[in-house]
């Protein structure tokens, strides 16, 4: 039990009050920039580093990673409030989040997101405490045509998110894609569809995007259609605490959402998101209240929350066992440890352990303190639904404008706010489903560089794309996946029409 | 196939056809953004065009859908929402100033910086929902757009200048 | 009698107010100037968003500047990313002109950017002052690949460009104009090279699992792992040998190929002759400093100083170099 006695090490370094007061330090601000859409952890920590070169290494990387959880707290508390989420891994949250608090179940919607965030986050950090070096081997045996198959697993999740109609999600999902390949192509160096426009040469920054469609396109839609509504139910109606069903319902997918979330959030191409659009899937599969998922499913917010947490625990995995960073978050990482002379692997465990053990045990830490920090503001956010529906809307504007704008004092990133903010407004006018645009922007870069990569790699035979037992795997759920709900649906016809036959003899 | 909705209430279900035309538009443009690619350079396995008419095709295979289903008289529906009424008449004058409000920084944030942009702002999205104390929310909206470029110049995050004018 | 005492006192107070007032100003615009003047911030513009190479560049730059007590003025950093730098550098043209503190953190991968992305402003357009860094590229292989040299990479090469897939930063980077003047070097047509363009550590991950045949990238990314024995590098693109790395240079093998991703910094459009010798002197004296040393260190940079006109003259050459291998790649047309 070598691993242990190191671990009650670091908990000694994690335990020192100064580093329990940077830790408290860096869950403070994590949760305050991940309230905000568009300036996440990566940003955060980037900006603090100079500040931090008067600090000790271990108090520095225990606010960072105070910084990196926080901000996944933050983030789901505006996406089930307001329905603006602050980051990407926050759009599935805002799905069922947002339906609960407009029927005053929101307390427990950020409830079970931030105990969610708490248990996956802790059996995360346990997982990276004892397995990181096992799973930190998953980097090598992905390959682009894994990769390739994972992404069109997590495009599955477009068809629970589709709304009422097939033709309207297709096309919002379209959208996104076609708003996707907007940019310098990695692969050849070429600019695609950027019209001679400068500013568009590295796409559209999904930050812009996710304000535009939500924050923008709610706020005009609220606004046109909201002078005759007075009567608004009381957002604390539903009390303030999680009932014994609500428990009953979310422990399941807390589990199951730091299942997925971690081994996907340590793989080099992982990220955050993924695991959540694949949670959300999976919970909307097999909740036995599928008729409940869009107007309020208490699974669909605690698996995702969960998921994302754990994929955050992930990204630590290959950053500290290989050095290698798989999100912008980590590549900042990465940079900080540099900043210290210090190089993230296996040969930093050996020449500095209590740095590495210190940062894992403030990791424990920090979710405690997040838990404590943010079960008790649960109440407090709730009643940001008091204020008058005039200044909360004015205030998401001012706040949109603040990530946009903060994002690099771009106008055409304004100007893409504004015009994008029309769609999403038109989209709410005309029933089209916001998510699968989302959807398609997030993984349809993704899929494509992986299939050419893989494509490029087996010198154009597609073959390779089922050559691993991992991408024909994951292939095959997929298929199942959009196939087997329409042959039960057959099956079931078919079962009616021999009842009945056999009921009219 | 797509459930028809049946009309509610009185007023006319929209019938947005050039919603479809839109739609096959996009596509048509992504189509041709598609063949002005150029696939002649070094590179190994699909080219960089691909995913971009892929696209195309399928916005315009949509749109012609959309199209169709609007001939058959699906309807298209606001949505529900506990804060908006999906079957009152839209309200222009509130429209047209809460969409003032979010483009009003394309026009002043560089002369008039973000805090007093983000005030002016804020005052006219609580007028698009039925505010009238101009004033107050002014001083509000001042506050918070100050406070907010304070907090994040702190941080390092750059706003622009306070007030870009008096430089 | 009353009254007069009113209209006597009025003009007293409004006196005594108007005075006040008036030194309050003047002490406010005193103190102010004062303070202006005892604290003139260089205006840093970094063309990357915070967390690359590039902010990297210019914080450290002028922290250990700072640190050497050098500049001690202070300094406002501004982000400004996009399009491999080219949108930072139009802002910089721009809105600094004639500025003698402001200054713009720059590099190969501008240099390319401008060609690429053929952009109205280049770096002519400004004030060059010094390059500062250099990373020095390196080849790496799978550890069990049957590539053990640079000649055998070569011989691959021409054999068959492309079966042999080569990892590498974006299209149109020093990875992918190194991979093409090698394959010149070998004979190898350049237009059927295999280039996979990865970002981040995902290249680490493919070529440790062997998922690519090689890869390209900078010497510090493989160097640990090359240490754990899952990588092996094969040649290194710098002019001499790294420390601590016991690689043959590709013209060490007989292969003239020398490419490496610099940084430096350049001065504002139309900047002062008085204000430019005034950066070069700092720059130089930073360059000779212990600190300068330590943060090269720290960093894994490579020393890479050059100022004045000699500078001017090596952007001259990069820009016609880069000109000529990204059209020979068939970036350019």
């Amino acid at each position: 039990m070598d691993t242990l006695t190191q671990l009650i090490a670091g908990f000694a370094i994690a335990l020192q009050p100064i580093n329990l007061f940077w830790a408290l330090v860096g869950c403070a601000l994590g949760t305050a920039v991940g309230v905000l859409p568009g300036i996440g952890p990566a940003l955060t920590i980037a900006l603090l580093m100079p500040v931090t070169a008067q600090v000790a290494p271990e108090s520095a990387f225990i606010m960072f990673a105070g910084i990196l959880y926080g901000a996944l707290y933050g983030g789901s508390t505006t996406s089930i409030l307001l329905n603006t989420p602050g980051e990407s891994g926050s759009v599935m949250t805002a799905l069922e989040g947002n339906r609960m608090a407009r029927t005053g179940r929101g307390a427990a919607a950020l409830a079970t997101a931030a105990i969610g965030s708490f248990v996956a986050g802790t059996f995360g950090t346990l997982a990276l405490t004892f397995l990181a070096p096992a799973i930190a081997e998953l980097a090598f045996i992905f390959g682009p045509e894994d990769y390739f198959a994972l992404m069109i697993l997590s495009f599955t999740s477009v068809a629970v998110v589709m709304g009422t109609s097939r033709v309207r999600g297709f096309t919002a999902l379209f959208f996104g894609l076609a708003l996707g390949t907007i940019g310098i192509d990695t692969q050849t160096g070429q600019s695609r569809m950027v019209f001679g426009t400068l500013e568009l040469l590295d796409g559209i920054s999904f930050t812009v995007v996710l304000v535009a469609l939500f924050a923008v396109g709610e706020t005009l839609y609220v606004a046109s259609r909201n002078a005759q509504v007075q009567a608004v139910m009381n957002p604390l109606s539903g009390g303030v605490w999680m009932t014994k069903e609500d428990w009953a319902r979310s422990w399941k997918p807390w589990l199951r959402g730091t299942l997925i979330g971690f081994p996907i959030g340590s793989l080099p191409a992982g990220g955050t998101e993924i695991p959540t659009f694949l949670s959300y899937t999976l919970e909307r599969r097999l909740s036995p209240h599928p008729e409940q998922f869009g107007e309020g499913a208490i699974e669909g917010v605690a698996g995702p929350e969960a998921a994302n947490n754990a994929a955050a625990a992930g990204i630590l995995v290959p950053l500290l066992t290989l050095g290698l960073p798989s999100t912008a978050t980590a590549a900042v990482l990465l940079a900080a440890f540099q900043n210290y002379g210090l190089q993230p692997g296996p040969l930093l465990f050996a020449t500095n352990p209590g740095l590495l053990w210190g940062l894992i045990a403030s990791l424990y830490i920090g979710n405690v303190i997040l838990l404590v920090l943010n079960l008790p503001l649960v109440g407090i956010w709730v009643r940001l639904l008091l204020i008058p529906r005039p200044y909360i809307y004015a205030g998401i504007v001012v706040f949109a404008l603040v990530g946009v704008w903060g994002l690099s004092t771009s106008w055409m990133d304004l100007a893409l706010m504004c015009g994008l903010g029309l769609i999403g407004y038109m989209a709410r006018v005309y029933d089209f489903p916001i998510a699968p645009a989302l959807i398609g922007l997030i993984l349809g870069p993704q899929a494509e560089i992986q299939l050419r990569r893989a494509l490029a790699v087996s010198q154009n035979d597609w073959s390779v794309l089922v050559s691993t037992p991992i991408s024909a795997t994951l292939l095959a759920i997929a298929a199942l996946v959009l196939v087997l709900p329409l042959l039960l649906r057959r099956m079931r016809r078919v079962e009616r029409r021999i009842e009945e036959e056999a009921a009219a003899k | 196939m797509p459930p028809i909705d049946e009309p509610r209430g009185g007023a006319a279900p929209p019938r947005p056809w050039w919603i479809g035309l839109a739609v096959l538009a996009m596509g048509l443009v992504w189509i041709y953004g598609a063949t002005s690619i150029q696939s002649t350079t070094a590179f190994v396995g699909m080219g960089p065009e691909v995913m971009v008419a892929a696209v195309g095709v399928g916005l315009v295979v949509l749109g012609v859908l959309l199209l169709v289903q609007i001939r058959q008289g699906v309807t298209f529906r606001p949505q529900e929402e506990e804060n908006a009424d999906a079957d009152a008449p839209p309200s222009r004058r509130a429209f047209l100033l809460s969409l003032a409000g979010v483009a009003l920084p394309l026009a002043t944030i560089r002369w008039l910086g973000f805090p007093l942009t983000a005030a002016v702002g804020f005052t006219l999205v609580t007028h698009a929902f039925g505010s009238h104390r101009t004033l107050f929310d002014l001083a509000v909206g001042a506050a918070l757009g100050g406070g907010a470029w304070f907090m994040f110049s702190k941080l390092g995050i750059d706003l622009g200048p306070f007030l870009p004018l008096i430089r | 009698m009353l009254n007069a005492k009113t209209t006597d006192a009025t003009p007293r107070l409004r006196r005594h107010l108007r005075r006040a007032t008036l030194g309050l100003a003047g002490g406010l615009a005193l103190a102010l100037s004062a303070g202006l003047a005892l604290a003139d911030p260089a205006k840093v513009l970094i063309p990357a968003n915070p967390g690359g190479g590039w902010d990297g560049a210019g914080r450290q730059t002028m922290a250990a500047m700072n640190q050497a007590k050098i500049f001690t003025d202070g300094v406002n950093f501004t982000n400004k990313g996009g399009a491999a730098g080219t949108i930072g550098l139009a802002e910089f043209v721009r809105t600094a002109k004639g500025d003698d503190n402001a200054l713009l953190v720059t590099g190969v991968i501008m240099v390319a950017g401008v060609i690429t992305n053929k952009t109205p402003v280049s770096l002519n357009d400004t004030t060059p002052l010094v390059r500062l860094t250099n990373e020095y590229n390196a080849i790496a292989v799978p550890a069990d690949s049957p590539i053990k040299t640079p000649q055998d990479f070569i011989a691959a090469l021409k054999a068959d460009p492309g079966a042999l897939s080569v990892g590498g930063g974006s299209a149109g980077g020093a990875d992918h104009v190194m991979l093409a003047m090698l394959a010149k070097h070998a004979g190898a047509p350049v237009n059927k090279i295999n280039f996979v363009a990865f970002s981040g550590g995902e290249i680490l991950a493919a070529l440790g699992g062997g998922k690519i045949k090689a890869a390209i990238s900078g010497a510090s990314e493989f160097r640990q792992f090359a240490q754990s024995g899952r990588i092996r590098i094969i040649a290194v693109s710098g002019p001499t040998r790294l420390e601590g790395l016991d690689v043959p240079t590709l013209k060490e093998a007989g292969i003239p190929v020398e490419i490496g991703n610099w940084r430096g910094f350049v001065g504002a459009p139309g900047m002062s002759e008085a204000g430019r010798k005034a950066w070069l002197d700092r720059f130089a004296k930073l360059h000779t400093s212990d600190v300068w040393k330590a943060t090269l260190k720290n960093q894994g940079w490579e020393d890479a100083y050059l100022s004045g006109p000699e500078f001017i003259a090596f952007l001259k050459s990069e820009e016609t170099n880069w000109a000529q291998a990204l059209r020979e790649v068939g970036i350019v047309q």
